[in-house]
C-alpha cells in the first residue's frame, strides 16, 4: 500500500495553481484534503502523473457572509466549516449534514470543495449544495471564472464539470428562508460510515400549506437525486403524516438504486422512503420552532 | 507449604505493559530496522484459480533499487523441502496432504497467492517493480462455495487429490441416537449457516531476517506465537543448524489466532537474507492482511433435535460442512474438540457427529478466537429454536436441561467430565441481575407502539483448560525458568509469547505473591529462542499453565531461598518468611536481609553450583484443571423502519477459576464481546462468484467500534475449584464462544413474534428488513 511514484507541486496561490492546472492538464491531480484521493493512491487505483497540492491556498480558506449567501472557500476543513456560527445560522442544513461527514479527524482534514469535487453518490455535502441551490465558482488560466450550478455541478459517480484545467475556489450557499424547517436523514452500517441511504430536507410552510420542498436522496443514483417527485406531492399541500407518507412512496418509486456489500437495492428503496418521512417530519418540527 | 499474603492476585494492578504500550514505545516487527536492511514485496494473483503459463520478471530485475527477483520456482530451487512441521498449523493436518510450493510455480489458488518476491531497497520501490512483473495465467473456473467444492464437475485445487475435500470425520455416535429420536415427542430440524469473518489484529504479520555470511547466523525478529518452531521450520526449510537460528519477537498487535509460526511470505524472506547476505524486511499491510492471512468460521451444520413437549432437549443429530479455503489450515483440526464438547453442559441423552471440510478457491481456514464456537453457536441456536416452537421461555428451557453438579449425569454423553462447571449457576445469576417478567411486560408494551425490542441468553462450557482426564493424562506441558539474581530481583522465563493479553503482569503478580516481594521485584522475560524455553500462546491456556508454572517455580525458588537464608541466619527454613523482598525470622523484625544480601552472602558460603541453588527449571503439567464457563445476555431493539440493530444491555457472568487480575480478565471479557457484536453486525469476509474478494479494505470489511459496544456489565459466579494449588482459568475466548448466540437469540427474539427465526449468524440491516419479510431478500454473495 505505496503511493506510486509522482511529481509534487506546491503552488502558493490560486495563480499559480491554475497555471500548473493548465500546464499539466489531464495528468495533473489536485490534492485537497486528501481524504480521498491518498488512500485511493495507497490502493494504486489513482496513480497521477503530478499532484498539486492547495493545501497552501490560504487565500481558498476563507467564510465569508455576502448580502445573499455565505461564500465558502474551496479548502475550507469541513470541520472548521462546523464551528463557524455564520454558516449554521445562514445555511442550517449545513449544521445537520457536517457532523454526519467521517469523523472529526477526517473533517479537521477534509475541505467543503474536496468533498464537492468528488462527487462520491453517498455523500452528503452534494446532497446539501443542491438542495439549498449553491454554486460552484471556478477558474481557468484560459477563460477566468465560470459559475455552475449545484445542479449542472454533480455529472456522475466521481465526475464533476469542472474542465482539467479548472479549479474550484469557492461555493456560494444560499441563505435559507427564514422559517424553513431543515433535517438531514443518514442511514450507516456505523458512525461515520458514508450511508447506505440519506435524504437533505428542506421544507417552508405559509398559512398552513407548504410552499417550498427540497428533498435530495443521497446513495439511490450516480449522484445527489432531487425527488422532483416528492417535492411535486408536498407543494400545496397540508404538512403531515399523510402527505408525507405519499412524499416517501413517491419517492421510493421515483428511484432505482444500487446494490453492494452494504445494502440491497431493495433495503435502500425501502428506507429511502422511512428517512424521506422521517426528514419530513423533523423539518416540519423544525419549521415550527421557528414561529 | 507456607505461603506469603496474597497481595496482587485478584488485584487490577496496572499493567508492566502499560508504560511502553500506551506512551507508543512498544516494539513491533516493523520498528525493527537493522543497517542495510532491504524490503520485500510479494507480486500477488488477481484471479482466484488458474495455472500459470508464464512469468515474466526481466522488467522488474531491471527497475530502479531493486536488488533481487525471486520467482517461485527460484525459491523451490533454494529451498529444502517441507519438513516434518510444515509451515506450522499445516504440519498438523491429516493426510493425504497436499503439495504446494513456497510461492507459486504452477497453480494459483486464491486471489491474493503470492507468485514472485521482489527485494529492493525501500518497500516503495519494490511495490513499483511488482507492477512490471507479467504473469500469464490460464484462467480455471473458480470453487468459491462449498457447494462447488463438492460438486464432481468443478476443477480440482490441489491436482494431487482426489476430490476438494480436505477431511471427512467419520462419523460417531454417543449414546442411542435411533431410539431417543424414535421416542421423541417432536424432532426439530435446521439448517445452520456461519458467515466467514476473520481476525483483524492492529499489527499484520511481519518478520525480519537478518543472516550473517561470516557466522552462519541467521537472526530473526518475527510476529508469531510460537518462535521455537518458527526457529525449526527455518532451520528446515533453509538447510541451517538450528543453534545457529535465533527467533526473536517483542511487542505483538494481536493474532486472534493467526501468526501460529511461520508462513510462505515469511519463509521466502528469511531465504532472502540467506540469499542476499543482507537483512530483509516484510511488514504485511493491510490489503494483504485482509486478502491473505487467513478467514475463519464458514461453517454450516444440518442438525436435528429431539425434544420433548415440556422442553427436554434429548438428542441432536448434526452434519457439518466447513469451507476450509485454499490451503491446509486449522479447521479439520477441530472437529475432535468441536465433536466432545457439543452437547456443552446439558443432559443431552444421544448425539451423532460428522463433518467435512473442502477445499475452495478463497483465504485458508484460520483459527480465530474461540476456532470451535460453531458448536455453542448451533446448540444454543437449537435450544432457542425448540424454546420458540415449544412456545417456552428460552431461558427457562436452557435452566431445564443444564446439569445441576449433585446429580447426574455428572459427564457429557461425550464422556467429558461436567465437574466444575457451573452455568447453572450463572443462569440463574442472569435471572437475578435481569428481571425477565418485567422484561416481557416491557416487550409486549413496546410492541404495541411498534417498537422491537429482544433478550438472549446463551451459555458455554470452554475446555480452558478442562477437567483431568479420568485416567489420569496430564493436561499439558509448559515450562517456566525463574532465578534470583543478584541485585534480588526475580526472573521468570516464560515459553509464552504475548500478543495482547498482559501475561506479564498476570505471571508477576502471581510471582511477587508467592515469593514474597513486590511487584517491582520482578521480572518476567519471553520472546527470545536463545534465552527463553519453548511456548506458546493460545488456546487460553495462558493463565492455567504459564501461572500454574510460574506458581510452582515461585515456590521452589522460596523454599531454596528459605533453605540458603536458615543457614545464614541460623534459624530453622519454617520459621522463616520472605516479606516485601527481605527474608527474616518470623516476629523479628530486626533480622531480615534483602533478597540481594542474601544471593551475596549465600553464593561463597555453599556448594560448587551455588548459582543453581536460586534457578530453578519447572515443568508443569496443568494439576487438576477445570472448566471455564459462562452464561451471556444481550439486549437489543431494533430499529421496525430500518433494521438496525442496537444493543442496549450486555451482561456477563463468567467463571474462569480463581481471577489473576480483574481489570485483565475484564478487558478479555469487553475484547470478546465487541467481536462477538462486529461477527453477528458487521464482519463478512465476502467473495463473488469468481473468487474475486470483495472486502479488501476497512471502507467494506466493519469492524466495531466504541460507538458500536455498549458498556458491559461483567460478574463472576464463585468457581469449583479443583486444584490444591493452581486454579487460573481461561477468559480471552469465552466471549466470542457465546456472544454471537447470546446476540442473534435477542434479535430473533425480537422479531419471533413476526413468526422470524434466525438460522444465521450474519444479520446487518438488510437481512434483517428481509427476515421481516419488509424487503424481497436478494441472493448475495
Amino acid at each position: 500500500m505505496k503511493l506510486s511514484p509522482f511529481d509534487y507541486l506546491v503552488p502558493d496561490s490560486v495563480d499559480a495553481a491554475i497555471e500548473m492546472l493548465a500546464q499539466y492538464g489531464e495528468d495533473g491531480r489536485l490534492l485537497a484534503g486528501g481524504q480521498s484521493l491518498l488512500p485511493m493512491m495507497a490502493f494504486r487505483l489513482a496513480a497521477p502523473a503530478t499532484l498539486i497540492d492547495l493545501n497552501r491556498l490560504t487565500e481558498l480558506t476563507h467564510i465569508s457572509a455576502e448580502s445573499d449567501a455565505i461564500r465558502v472557500g474551496a479548502m475550507v476543513r469541513e470541520r472548521a466549516a462546523e464551528r463557524s456560527g455564520a454558516l449554521l445560522t445562514g445555511v442550517p442544513l449545513l449544521a445537520r449534514a457536517l457532523p454526519l461527514i467521517g469523523h472529526e479527524a477526517i473533517r479537521t482534514r477534509g475541505t467543503i470543495g474536496g468533498s464537492l469535487s468528488h462527487c462520491d453518490p453517498a455523500s452528503e455535502l452534494p446532497a446539501v449544495a443542491v438542495a439549498v441551490a449553491a454554486t460552484m465558482t471556478a477558474r481557468s488560466q484560459a477563460r477566468g471564472e465560470r459559475v455552475i450550478a449545484a445542479e449542472d455541478f454533480f455529472v456522475t459517480h466521481y465526475t464533476n464539470a469542472l474542465e482539467a484545467d479548472e479549479l474550484l475556489t469557492h461555493v456560494a450557499f444560499p441563505l435559507t428562508d427564514p422559517g424553513t424547517g431543515v433535517a438531514f436523514e443518514e442511514m450507516a452500517r456505523r458512525h461515520g460510515d458514508f450511508g447506505m441511504v440519506g435524504v437533505a430536507i428542506l421544507l417552508h410552510i405559509a398559512v398552513g400549506t407548504i410552499d417550498h420542498a427540497r428533498v435530495v436522496l443521497t446513495g439511490v443514483a450516480d449522484g445527489p437525486f432531487r425527488s422532483e417527485a416528492a417535492e411535486h406531492v408536498l407543494i400545496g399541500a397540508d404538512p403531515g403524516s399523510d402527505c408525507f407518507a405519499a412524499a416517501a412512496n413517491a419517492a421510493r418509486e421515483a428511484i432505482d438504486p444500487p446494490s453492494d456489500l452494504h445494502a440491497s437495492a431493495a433495503y435502500r428503496r425501502e428506507v429511502a422512503g422511512i428517512l424521506v418521512r422521517r426528514g419530513l417530519e423533523h423539518a416540519l418540527a423544525d419549521a415550527l420552532g421557528h414561529e | 507449604m507456607t505461603s506469603a499474603v496474597k497481595r496482587y492476585v485478584g488485584t487490577a494492578v496496572n499493567r508492566v505493559e502499560d508504560l511502553r504500550i500506551l506512551t507508543g514505545t512498544g516494539r513491533y516487527v516493523d520498528d525493527v530496522l537493522p543497517t542495510g536492511t532491504l524490503h520485500a514485496a510479494f507480486v500477488r494473483s488477481q484471479v482466484a484459480h488458474g495455472r500459470i503459463v508464464k512469468v515474466d520478471v526481466e522488467g522488474a530485475r531491471g527497475a530502479q533499487g531493486v536488488i533481487a527477483v525471486f520467482t517461485g520456482q527460484e525459491i523451490e530451487d533454494l529451498v529444502l523441502g517441507p519438513g516434518a512441521h510444515g509451515l506450522g498449523s499445516d504440519s498438523l493436518m491429516p493426510s493425504p496432504q497436499p503439495a504446494y510450493t513456497v510461492l507459486c510455480t504452477d497453480k494459483v489458488r486464491l486471489v491474493g497467492d503470492p507468485i514472485v518476491m521482489i527485494v529492493a531497497e525501500s518497500r516503495h520501490l519494490a511495490e513499483d517493480a511488482c507492477e512490471l512483473v507479467q504473469v500469464d495465467i490460464d484462467q480455471l473456473p473458480a470453487v468459491a462455495t462449498a457447494a462447488a467444492a463438492l460438486d464432481p464437475s468443478s476443477p480440482l485445487i490441489f491436482d494431487d487429490l482426489a476430490e476438494n475435500v480436505i477431511k471427512r470425520a467419520a462419523p460417531v455416535k454417543f449414546g442411542d441416537v435411533e431410539k431417543v429420536f424414535a421416542s421423541a415427542d417432536r424432532v426439530i430440524s435446521a439448517h445452520i449457516d456461519m458467515h466467514r469473518h476473520q481476525n483483524v489484529p492492529m499489527e499484520g504479520r511481519g518478520i525480519v531476517a537478518d543472516f550473517d555470511p561470516s557466522t552462519g547466523d541467521l537472526t530473526v525478529t518475527t510476529g508469531t506465537r510460537r518462535l521455537h518452531l518458527v526457529r525449526t521450520i527455518l532451520a528446515e526449510r533453509l538447510g541451517l543448524d538450528p543453534a545457529r537460528v535465533h527467533v526473536r519477537a517483542g511487542d505483538i498487535g494481536g493474532a486472534f489466532g493467526s501468526k501460529f509460526a511461520s508462513s510462505r511470505e515469511e519463509l521466502s524472506v528469511a531465504l532472502a537474507s540467506k540469499v542476499l547476505g543482507r537483512p530483509v524486511k516484510w511488514t504485511e499491510d493491510r490489503s494483504e492482511n485482509l486478502l491473505f492471512s487467513g478467514q475463519a468460521r464458514e461453517e454450516s451444520w444440518d442438525v436435528e433435535a429431539a425434544v420433548s413437549n415440556e422442553g427436554d432437549i434429548l438428542g441432536l443429530r448434526v452434519a457439518m460442512i466447513r469451507d476450509s479455503g485454499a490451503y491446509p489450515g486449522v479447521g479439520p483440526l477441530l472437529d475432535r474438540l468441536f465433536e466432545r464438547i457439543l452437547p456443552g453442559p446439558y443432559k443431552i441423552q444421544a448425539y451423532s457427529f460428522e463433518s467435512i471440510s473442502v477445499i475452495t478457491n478463497k483465504a485458508t481456514y484460520i483459527a480465530y478466537r474461540a476456532p470451535w464456537a460453531g458448536e455453542t453457536f448451533l446448540r444454543e441456536r437449537m435450544f432457542d429454536l425448540a424454546a420458540r416452537e415449544l412456545g417456552l421461555e428460552p431461558l427457562q428451557v436452557r435452566m431445564r436441561n443444564v446439569v445441576k453438579r449433585d446429580e447426574p449425569p455428572f459427564d457429557m454423553i461425550t464422556g467429558q467430565s461436567l465437574v466444575s462447571v457451573t452455568n447453572r449457576e450463572s443462569l440463574e445469576r442472569i435471572t437475578e441481575l435481569v428481571d425477565f417478567a418485567e422484561f416481557r411486560r416491557l416487550q409486549t408494551q413496546a410492541r404495541a407502539e411498534g417498537r422491537l425490542v429482544g433478550v438472549g441468553v446463551a451459555t458455554y462450557v470452554e475446555a480452558s483448560p478442562g477437567p483431568r482426564p479420568k485416567d489420569g493424562t496430564p493436561l499439558g506441558a509448559e515450562q517456566a525458568w525463574i532465578r534470583l539474581d543478584a541485585d534480588g530481583t526475580v526472573v521468570l522465563t516464560t515459553g509464552q509469547m504475548p500478543h495482547g493479553q498482559s501475561i506479564q503482569t498476570a505471571l508477576s503478580q502471581i510471582v511477587a505473591d508467592e515469593m514474597g516481594v513486590t511487584l517491582e521485584q520482578v521480572r518476567v522475560e519471553y520472546g527470545d529462542t536463545d534465552t527463553a524455553p519453548a511456548g506458546a500462546t493460545g488456546g487460553s491456556r495462558s493463565a492455567s499453565f504459564a501461572g500454574g508454572a510460574a506458581l510452582v517455580a515461585s515456590r521452589e525458588l522460596r523454599q531454596n531461598v528459605l533453605n540458603a537464608a536458615a543457614e545464614i541466619l541460623e534459624a530453622s527454613p519454617e520459621d522463616l518468611d520472605i516479606v516485601r523482598g527481605m527474608v527474616g525470622v518470623k516476629g523479628v523484625p530486626g533480622s531480615a536481609i534483602s533478597l540481594a544480601q542474601l544471593v551475596q552472602s549465600a553464593a561463597p558460603a555453599t556448594s560448587s553450583d551455588a548459582e543453581s541453588r536460586f534457578e530453578s527449571v519447572i515443568n508443569y503439567t496443568g494439576g487438576e484443571g477445570g472448566w471455564s464457563s459462562g452464561t451471556h445476555c444481550a439486549i437489543v431493539e431494533i430499529d421496525a423502519e430500518t433494521g438496525a440493530t442496537k444493543v442496549n444491555r450486555w451482561i456477563v457472568v463468567d467463571d474462569c477459576g480463581v481471577v489473576i487480575n480483574p481489570a485483565v480478565v475484564n478487558g478479555q471479557i469487553r475484547g470478546a464481546v465487541a467481536q462477538a457484536i462486529g461477527a453477528v453486525l458487521l464482519e463478512h469476509s465476502v467473495y463473488d462468484d469468481e473468487g474475486q474478494f470483495l472486502t479488501g479494505s476497512f471502507m467494506d470489511y466493519l469492524l466495531p467500534t466504541a460507538d458500536d459496544i455498549p458498556e458491559i456489565e461483567i460478574h463472576h459466579v464463585e468457581s469449583v475449584l479443583l486444584d490444591a494449588d493452581v486454579n487460573f482459568r481461561g477468559i480471552g475466548e469465552g466471549g466470542m464462544v457465546v456472544g454471537p448466540s447470546a446476540l442473534c437469540g435477542a434479535i430473533e427474539d425480537a422479531l419471533s413474534h413476526l413468526g422470524v427465526r434466525v438460522y444465521e449468524q450474519y444479520l446487518p440491516p438488510t437481512r434483517i428488513l428481509e427476515l421481516m419479510g419488509t424487503i424481497e431478500p436478494e441472493r448475495r454473495p
